[in-house]
Parts: C-alpha cells; sequence; structure tokens
C-alpha cells in the first residue's frame, strides 16, 4: 500500500507560513495544512480558491424570501382568502416579517449546512490524518504541513523538503484502505434497514393516533356535560331528556288549515300565483306523492292501483273538476277514504302547488279549440 | 475569529497600545487544560448542590405546569380584559435575556470586538437556554399544548391555513427560526473545541462520542476557510435576526389598538430593553463562573467592565424610551393614552411602574463610577435589580394596558394566583440547571476562538498579506 501523505509538524503560525513556500518549490505533491485555530494568510499561501459560501447563501436567502412570500400569497389570496382586520387578499406588507424569518432561515441552513456536508464534506471519519499521532497537537497548539499525492508519493523526498523547510517532526501517513462503496451486503443491509424503520414508525404512528385521543387530559374534550336526545335524565320528573314542546307550538310551514270541514274548506283560495316555478314544484310533489295511485294524468290509473284493488279518485272526472281549490286542498291535509294525509310531507306551498297543477292537468286533459295559442 | 494583527503596536507609546485580551500567561496549550479539562473531571461537591437545588426548583415548576395543562389555565390569574400576564410577561422576559447571547456572539464578532471571544460560548448558551424557557409559556398558553403544531402551516384535513397577518404567527416563526439560528450558531463555534477533546479523551467510549459529535473535524485550512466564511455570514444573519425577533415580540402589542400598546416606538423600545436585561443576566452568571471555575486570567475585570459600560448605556436608551413613552401619551392629546400613562405612575398597580423605573433607570446610574464598574458587590446589585426592574417593565406593559383600556364597564383588577409564581420560579430553575450542565459538560469558553487571539498567535511576517 502506498503513502497517502507526509505531515511536517510546526511550533508556531509563523513557522508554518514561512514553510509554505519552501516546500511549494520542490512541486512534490498537494499542500494541505491542519491548524488548531484560522491562521491569517495561509489561505493565500497554499493559493485555496475563495469560498463560495457567499454566493450560495446570497443565492438560498433569496429564494426564501420569494418561497415565504408565494407561500403566504397562494394561502392567503387564493386558497383561503378569508378577510381579517379589513385588509386585502394581497396585503403584502404584512407578510414582509415571515419573509425576512424565512430568508433567514434558509442562508442559515445553507451556510452552517452547506459548509460542512457540502463543502468540507463532513461528517467524515475516515480522513488519514485522524488517525495519526500528531492530530492530537494540531487541535491543540501544533501546526502541521501535510505534502499530498495518492499514489505516487516520493516519501524521503517529502521528508527532506519539510525537514529542510524547518520542520520539528515527520510523521508519514498510510494511505486509507480503500474498497468497492457500493456491495451487495451494504445495499440489503441499507434496505432492510429502511424497512425495519418505515415499520416502526408506522406501527408508532397508528398507536399513536389511536391512543392519544384517549389520553387524559386530551380525552377531557370528549367528556361535556350535557344530556343526549332519548336518553334519560333525573333532573327533570318524567326522567326524559327530551322536552315536549308547549301546547300549542306551530312547527314553521306547517300551519293548521283555517278550517273544520271539507266543505268550511271551500271557501279557501289558493295563495300561490300560477308560474312555471310554482308549477314544477307542483308537479315534482305530485309525481312523488300523487301520481303513484291518481296516475301521471291524475285520471285514477296510477300503477298501485291494481296491486292493492283500491279505487283511487279519478280527477278527470266531472265532479272534480268544478271541485272548489279549498276542497282539494283539505284532502291533501286531511286524506279521505282511503287516502291517507299527506300534510307530513308537504309543506303548506307544496300542497298549494300541487292543487295548481292538478288544475292544469285536468284542463290538459279537457282542452278546447280557444286553449291553442 | 479572524483577529486583526496588531503590528503596528510596536512603534506606539504605552498607553496607545492594545490592552491584552488576557492576563497572566496563556498559550494554546495551557488554554485547552484550562477549558477542557473541567469536563474531564469530577463535578466538587458545590456543583451538586447547585445542581440540586435548581432542578428541584425546575421540577417543582413543571409539577405545576402539569397542573395547569390537567386542569386549563383557569388555574392562572388570567381573567377578562387581562387575558394575557404571567404567562405573556415571562416568554418577553426569557426571550429577552436571550437576546445579549447574539449579540455578543454575533454583532460584537461584526465589530471586531475581540473581547466577546472569551465570554462568546457562555454568552450563546444562555441564548439558546433562555429561548427553551419562553418558549414553554406560549406553548402553555394556548391551554392544549399537543395541539400547538396547529400554528404551522402545513395542509390538513379541517381545509384551514393560519392567519399570516396576525403578529402571533409571524412571532411563532420568528421564535423558531431564531432557536434554531441561535443552535447552529453555537454548534458551528463548538465544532473545533470538540474535536480538541474528542483528541484529548482517553475513555473509549467519550472518544467515540465526541468523534460523532466532531464529525471527523480535523482542522484543515481547506475546511476553515469555509468555516470562517460561514461563521461570518451566520454572525450577519444572526445580527439581523437578533433585531427582528424582538420587533416582532413588540408586533404582538404595537398592531394593536390597547393603549399603551399601539405605539410605533416599541420595537426599537424593545431590543434595547432585551439587551439590557440580557447581559444583566451574563453578568451575574459570569460573575460565578469565573469565581467557581477559576477563569479570572480569560474573563478579566476588563470583560465586566466592558459589559457593565453596555448596561448602563442600555439603561440610558431605556430613559429615553419611557420618557418618549409619557411624551408621546401627553403630545397624543388622547384621553385614554393619558389615562394608561397616568395609571403607570399613580393607578392600582403605580408600585410597579415606580420599581420599573427605578431598578432599570435609577439603579445603573451607579455604574458611572469606576468603583462600582469593578466591585462584585455594586454590579451584581445592578445586575439583580435590572432583571427584577426589566421583568416589571414587561408587566406594566401587560397588566396595566389591559387591566383598563376603553370601556370602563370592563375594567377589572388582575391578582395572579400562586401557580403563576410557582411557574415562574420554575422556568428559573430550568435555566440555570441547563446552564450549570452546560458548564460540566461542554467548553465554557471557545477555546478555538480564545486560541486564536492569543498574542503570537497569527503571523506577524511571511504571508502575502502585508
Amino acid at each position: 500500500m502506498s503513502d497517502f501523505a507526509v505531515l511536517g509538524l510546526f511550533d508556531s503560525a509563523d513557522a508554518l507560513l514561512a514553510a509554505i513556500p519552501k516546500v511549494k518549490a520542490s512541486k512534490l505533491g498537494r499542500l494541505e495544512a491542519y491548524t488548531p485555530y484560522p491562521v491569517h494568510g495561509l489561505d493565500e499561501a497554499l493559493e485555496l480558491r475563495r469560498s463560495p459560501l457567499g454566493g450560495m447563501v446570497l443565492g438560498m436567502g433569496i429564494l426564501g424570501a420569494l418561497t415565504a412570500l408565494a407561500f403566504q400569497y397562494w394561502i392567503s389570496a387564493i386558497d383561503y382568502p378569508i378577510v381579517t382586520g379589513g385588509k386585502a387578499p394581497w396585503s403584502w406588507e404584512a407578510f414582509v416579517p415571515i419573509m425576512f424569518e424565512v430568508m433567514v432561515a434558509f442562508a442559515t441552513f445553507t451556510a452552517g449546512l452547506g459548509m460542512l456536508f457540502l463543502l468540507n464534506k463532513l461528517p467524515f471519519f475516515g480522513h488519514p490524518v485522524l488517525g495519526t499521532k500528531a492530530m492530537r497537537g494540531i487541535t491543540r497548539d501544533r501546526f502541521a504541513l501535510a505534502i499530498e499525492a495518492d499514489p505516487g508519493l516520493d516519501a524521503e523526498a517529502a521528508r527532506t523538503a519539510l525537514l529542510a523547510a524547518g520542520a520539528g517532526e515527520i510523521e508519514v501517513l498510510p494511505a486509507p484502505p480503500g474498497g468497492p462503496f457500493l456491495t451487495s451486503d451494504f445495499v440489503l443491509r441499507t434496505l432492510g434497514g429502511i424497512f425495519v424503520a418505515c415499520t416502526v414508525a408506522g406501527i408508532g404512528m397508528y398507536w399513536a393516533i389511536k391512543l392519544v385521543p384517549q389520553v387524559i387530559p386530551v380525552s377531557h374534550m370528549l367528556d361535556q356535560p350535557r344530556l343526549n336526545a332519548q336518553q334519560g335524565s333525573a333532573f327533570f320528573k318524567d326522567g326524559q331528556a327530551m322536552r315536549m314542546p308547549v301546547p300549542g307550538t306551530v312547527a314553521r310551514g306547517y300551519l293548521p288549515v283555517a278550517a273544520a270541514t271539507q266543505e268550511a274548506a271551500a271557501a279557501l283560495v289558493n295563495p300561490l300565483p300560477t308560474t312555471p316555478e310554482v308549477l314544477a314544484l307542483g308537479k315534482r310533489a305530485f309525481t312523488n306523492r300523487c301520481a303513484v295511485c291518481h296516475g301521471p294524468l291524475a285520471n285514477g290509473q296510477g300503477s298501485l292501483g291494481a296491486a292493492y284493488g283500491g279505487k283511487p279518485a279519478n280527477l278527470q272526472a266531472p265532479q272534480f273538476l268544478a271541485y272548489p281549490d279549498g276542497k282539494l286542498y283539505w284532502t291533501i291535509v286531511n286524506g279521505k277514504n282511503a287516502m291517507p294525509s299527506q300534510a307530513a310531507d308537504l309543506s303548506t306551498d307544496e300542497r298549494w302547488a300541487v292543487v295548481h297543477y292538478v288544475r292544469a292537468l285536468q284542463r290538459a286533459q279537457n282542452a278546447k279549440d280557444e286553449d291553442l295559442p | 475569529m479572524k483577529a486583526e494583527t496588531s503590528t503596528l503596536d510596536a512603534g506606539l507609546p504605552e498607553v496607545l497600545r492594545e490592552v491584552p485580551l488576557t492576563t497572566g500567561p496563556v498559550s494554546p496549550g495551557s488554554l485547552d487544560d484550562q477549558i477542557l479539562s473541567v469536563t474531564e473531571t469530577k463535578p466538587p461537591r458545590k456543583w451538586f448542590v447547585a445542581i440540586a437545588f435548581t432542578s428541584l426548583l425546575a421540577a417543582f415548576g413543571f409539577g405545576f405546569i402539569g397542573y395547569t395543562v390537567y386542569t386549563g389555565i383557569g388555574v392562572w390569574g388570567n381573567n377578562s380584559p387581562v387575558f394575557w400576564a404571567f404567562d405573556i410577561i415571562n416568554f418577553v422576559f426569557w426571550v429577552g435575556i436571550g437576546h445579549a447571547g447574539t449579540l455578543i456572539s454575533a454583532i460584537l464578532f461584526l465589530f471586531r470586538m475581540r473581547w466577546r471571544n472569551a465570554i462568546a460560548r457562555f454568552a450563546e448558551a444562555m441564548t439558546i437556554f433562555a429561548v427553551m424557557c419562553a418558549g414553554i409559556f406560549p406553548l402553555i398558553h394556548v391551554g392544549r399544548p399537543w395541539l400547538a403544531f396547529w400554528l404551522f402551516p402545513y395542509p390538513n384535513q379541517r381545509a384551514l391555513w393560519p392567519n399570516f397577518r396576525s403578529p402571533l404567527l409571524w412571532d411563532v416563526f420568528a421564535v423558531s427560526t431564531y432557536f434554531s439560528v441561535s443552535a447552529m450558531f453555537w454548534y458551528l463555534g463548538l465544532l473545533p473545541d470538540l474535536a480538541s477533546m474528542r483528541d484529548r479523551a482517553t475513555n473509549k467510549w467519550k472518544k467515540l462520542a465526541y468523534s460523532i459529535v466532531s464529525l471527523g473535524w480535523h482542522g484543515a485550512a481547506r475546511h476553515w476557510q469555509h468555516y470562517e466564511k460561514a461563521y461570518l455570514l451566520l454572525a450577519g444573519l444572526a445580527t439581523g435576526l437578533v433585531l427582528s425577533v424582538h420587533s416582532v415580540v413588540s408586533f404582538d402589542f404595537a398592531t394593536s389598538v390597547v393603549p399603551g400598546w399601539h405605539m410605533t416606538i416599541f420595537p426599537p423600545y424593545f431590543v434595547a430593553g432585551a439587551i439590557f436585561a440580557g447581559f444583566s443576566m451574563v453578568v451575574i452568571v459570569l460573575v460565578v463562573v469565573r469565581e467557581s471555575m477559576d477563569l479570572k486570567n480569560l474573563i478579566t475585570d476588563r470583560h465586566l467592565e466592558v459589559m457593565n459600560k453596555v448596561i448602563l448605556g442600555m439603561s440610558c436608551l431605556m430613559g429615553y424610551s419611557y420618557a418618549m413613552e409619557g411624551f408621546t401619551a401627553w403630545y397624543s392629546q388622547n384621553a385614554y393614552l393619558h389615562h394608561t400613562f397616568l395609571n403607570i405612575i399613580g393607578g392600582t398597580y403605580g408600585w410597579a411602574g415606580w420599581l420599573t423605573i427605578s431598578c432599570n433607570i435609577l439603579a445603573p446610574q451607579l455604574l458611572w463610577l469606576r468603583k462600582c464598574r469593578t466591585s462584585y458587590f455594586w454590579m451584581i446589585l445592578v445586575a439583580c435589580s435590572v432583571t427584577v426592574g426589566m421583568w416589571f417593565e414587561r408587566f406594566v406593559i401587560i397588566v396595566i394596558s389591559l387591566h383598563q383600556d376603553y370601556l370602563p364597564s370592563a375594567w377589572r383588577i388582575y391578582k395572579p394566583t400562586l401557580v403563576d409564581f410557582a411557574i415562574l420560579l420554575g422556568s428559573f430553575g430550568l435555566f440555570f440547571t441547563l446552564v450549570l450542565l452546560f458548564a460540566r459538560v461542554l467548553p465554557v469558553i471557545a477555546t478555538t476562538e480564545v486560541k486564536a487571539i492569543l498574542p503570537g498567535a497569527q503571523p506577524t511576517h511571511g504571508g502575502h498579506h502585508e
């Protein structure tokens, strides 16, 4: 195995800096210095390129600010446009503080993690210098200059050059043992690890979502002092949680008919006008509730009539053509003979609309020439 | 970290030469032996006594936090119209304490104040611990802390988004960014020191642990180059951030219409107050640390004197802000504002107003005297009085403004409960427990940064930068 580098140790930053031009002249390999703290002028002496971190941070900072702006705009003006404080959806002034914070967060993580992971390629625990005897001095108070060339380092020449430049001690670094990175064993282990991690996380989430709502005090929100319908209660004398409405209570849209008998109802007048909307409402109600017995043409030929043998009224019969609106209405509300009341299923408006619709059917079945337009 | 070389000093008369930043013989090696060895020895008995006391205090506080979460925040004194009280006071107080750390580590770094290298590490750690303490309070104030993630904008089943026009949401972003940036800044500074500790460690497990956290740092010149750039950039970013964070905290108040809150002076006034309170806390802790850990050669008398000068300057700024508050109230010709200001100096809580003024404005004037700036007794007295005063300043701003605003029918006197005080004490316990742990586990002084500014650390010739 060839050697990776030869390391010379110096006692001061001055000595290190003075040695660099001399060693550089020998042209034996790449020069690298290892120091306990940043030493002034080392970048220039080693002819390092300027760090590109500034540009990266600037770019990511701008990206962060724009991301925050776009995100806030999309949420506040497009996806969830709620007016708060009388501000317009596009009130960009209010978005500035978060833009700033997100910009700083993007820039900071670029500076910190970009420096560590991208530029310095850390974490890396296999660098040859980490295993040397000199390392203890390097992080303490010694300054090391290394000639690195892999492969083909002339270790003897490097040692001579470093000693000539004033190095106190010399250490030769063996090359790190290399091997293929992607072995099948490694891939299998990685995939297995990912599988185990996903399984553990999945099972954990399942139980977390299931159990957390039942844990005190989270479950306190479920504990509400109230009575449910159909429940018993010791609070009321009758032992029931539900209360009966006050006598005389009338449900909305279900005013009782102001007539005691069908004869008295003859005086009622249909309050609805004959408009296409009212007729449409009447048609819908008639189709749903009446047509099954009375037939779609109100002639008593409904599909159910044959099945149970009843005789629903033929509303096209002459006596019904002259029937007052109020009596039809009364029948819808109270039922007649075998016909049950429809009051629970049709509101007041729907009942009167049905009356209009029956009148329209009667006229259609007994049309005269004058009815043609 | 880059120190200006003092090549010019040679030709200068004695009085004009730079004062050394350390006293006595200090070399890079002796520095490591002094600072890093602390973590390698068993802590003394007094440390155990101290941490037992502070962790008991913290446990006491957390017990009452548990009680609050279990029962509901009705156990506090908060009630209409004083919906914000101890919880928000403590939040603003602790965030403010944190600001000194960032000021020392970032702003003084940008100004090339090299003396800050010795105290930066400690101050940054205090920032992180203070922000942790601060974060507790809004969290428990929401009542159901397990749902606090609702504050963050994430796509959810409820199809709801938070309100980006609310300063409370700005606060969520500001404080969480502040915490993560401070942690990043702190960790980057710590990295070379962790590498030193790795190379010193003799115990196998310690070596493994330090190896992992130091990420394989080996001090290569190519790494230092990027590292220094990153540190400089972070300092610049943290400077803007620290000014923004307490400004955003002040927006919680300033953007409302409550008399006494709705003022344009609030952002700079809050930032100055934060630095003021933070420096006082740093002075208190530094005095204890340099005495108990024998660091007088690194944290010199001069450090404390400069810190005290900053406190004095900030005190004068605070005096100006208080006067400006009164002037604004008078000049506004607004009856509600007049009433609020008169409440500060003469209402039910008038004593709190005067306590604030005497602790924050009058007591620090002692620091004009050199004797007080260099005497432990006086500087601790002033620092403690500022800490108390700044807590009461937030009490004055929050409680006095809220308890009597526009409608007299809605006025009410606020009384804190014992639970309020217990949680406040608990937050102090948590803070000092973390500080004590930090002092034994990690290097309290950034050895790498101090090495770089020792005499002779930087080359005086031979480079290409002359």
